[in-house]
């Protein structure tokens, strides 16, 4: 640990969307108990590179630093992973920084992952309350449930199971496992129960549920343990019985 | 924006998934065992495919239960695969080396299956014709693989099956799914080799 003096860094640069990219080399002076974010941090007092050259500072996203926003999430060495709860003693060096694929580009790490949002919007992920008069306290939920459904709430939208996904690319239109885990938790509670028709059906359709692959990448990427692979068999069951019911009503 | 939508696209992937155990899974299975009478010889052999191609309407029976689930499950599965992307360099996980595995042994099988449906379906079906095919080391390459690798895409397939049909949930009952189609995978194998072995003099 004493001869690391130095943190080396290799980043992915983009100026713009449409602007070619190039990679840029960092070296910084070796800090105990260092993140991403906090390297990112020291280059932008004094962004230059390893090689001595004068150039801009490196963009990224952060906010909560304690890895419950999913702000930070980008390509560290190879995968999706949130910055701030990166520990540089943990990774192999030169650290690879990307921005993560299955976005769109804003600049160098930083994605716009408006299309995790449109998403929830897609599948209902919410539970309508609001009305004109009080509706009064609704059903309670049973203990049982709750742990679990607790563990699929934890999803902070960041976009790990987006990135490590196969069927999540430009030529699939799959929403992928996140929106697809809270189905379920909105499906579980009690008085999301009410609305459960509208969030499976909207799974049946193209980019919903079938178009999962399996592989499985997803539960092993997400950073809060969440059983992805659980959720996606279970509403497998779920949907298959909405549909069959659907039609043997039409 | 539910009430809008058309249910065809989750109808045509339970489709897709339901045929490759039936009718195709069930046939691959009948094929392997039905061909280890091959190792009774020749003579044994060209007598039960005669037969079986005496049967009348055997074509009709071989066109819906056979040739059209087969195209079907092979055409849109070559979509499916399109649609699909390699990441195992970032991703190197056991589950993601069978989601590529399973689509090129579906394109590997597809290709098979049209080259060995042409050479002894509409060509002359008989002991000595596959016996000849198998004797070039390349010709025998060719075989083996297509055995194994349809093998897999099947067994494989019923793992998925199970999480597609909401069966196995939870990690443990896809887990003891994985090893009992394991075992599957070795029999079935065992059973595809003998039938390769009985055509090699």
């Amino acid at each position: 640990m004493a001869e690391q003096k130095t943190i080396r860094l290799k980043i992915r640069r983009q100026d713009g969307p449409n602007k070619p990219f190039h990679w840029e080399e960092f070296e910084i002076a070796y800090r105990e108990k260092s993140n991403v974010i906090s390297c990112l941090m020291e280059i932008q007092k004094n962004p230059v590179t390893a090689s001595g050259k004068k150039t801009t500072p490196v963009v990224w996203e952060c906010n909560c630093l304690e890895e419950v926003c999913g702000a930070c999430t980008m390509n560290i060495n190879g995968q999706g992973k949130q910055a701030c709860s990166a520990l540089v003693d943990q990774l192999d060096q030169p650290i690879v920084l990307e921005p993560l694929t299955k976005f769109p580009l804003v600049r160098d790490l930083m994605v716009d992952r408006q299309i995790m949002f449109d998403h929830l919007k897609t599948v209902h992920a919410w539970i309508p309350i609001d009305g004109t008069y009080n509706l009064g306290s609704g059903p309670r939920m049973p203990e049982v449930k709750r742990q679990w459904a607790y563990e699929l709430s934890k999803c902070m939208t960041c976009g790990c199971c987006m990135e490590a996904c196969p069927q999540v690319n430009s030529r699939s239109k799959f929403i992928g496992p996140s929106a697809i885990s809270q189905v379920r938790l909105f499906n579980t509670h009690p008085t999301g129960e009410m609305n459960k028709h509208e969030r499976l059906a909207a799974l049946l359709d193209e980019g919903g549920i079938a178009d999962c692959g399996n592989s499985q990448n997803c539960v092993r990427a997400c950073p809060k343990e969440i059983p992805l692979t659980t959720s996606l068999a279970d509403l497998n069951r779920e949907t298959n019985k909405f549909a069959l019911d659907q039609w043997l009503r039409k | 924006m539910s009430t809008t939508q058309s249910p065809y696209h989750f109808l045509i992937r339970r489709v897709h998934s339901i045929l490759g155990l039936v009718p195709i899974g069930f046939f691959l299975t009948f094929h392997l065992i039905l061909n280890l009478t091959a190792l009774g010889g020749a003579k044994q052999y060209d007598l039960i495919i005669s037969t079986m191609q005496s049967f009348s309407g055997i074509f009709i029976i071989e066109l819906v239960v056979i040739f059209i689930p087969i195209a079907v499950h092979a055409i849109y599965g070559t979509w499916v695969v399109y649609t699909g992307q390699v990441n195992i360099l970032s991703y190197k996980y056991a589950r993601n080396w069978f989601y590529i595995i399973q689509r090129i042994s579906g394109l590997y099988t597809f290709v098979f299956v049209i080259i060995h449906v042409y050479l002894l379906r509409f060509g002359e079906a008989n002991f000595s014709a596959l016996s000849q095919f198998l004797s070039q080391p390349l010709g025998l390459l060719f075989y083996v693989l297509g055995v194994l690798f349809s093998i897999f895409h099947f067994t494989n397939g019923l793992w998925a099956f199970a999480i597609t049909w909401g069966l196995t949930i939870g990690p443990h009952s896809q887990k003891v799914w994985l090893y009992t189609l394991g075992v599957v995978f070795v029999l079935l194998s065992a059973i595809g080799m003998s039938d390769i072995f009985a055509f090699l003099k």
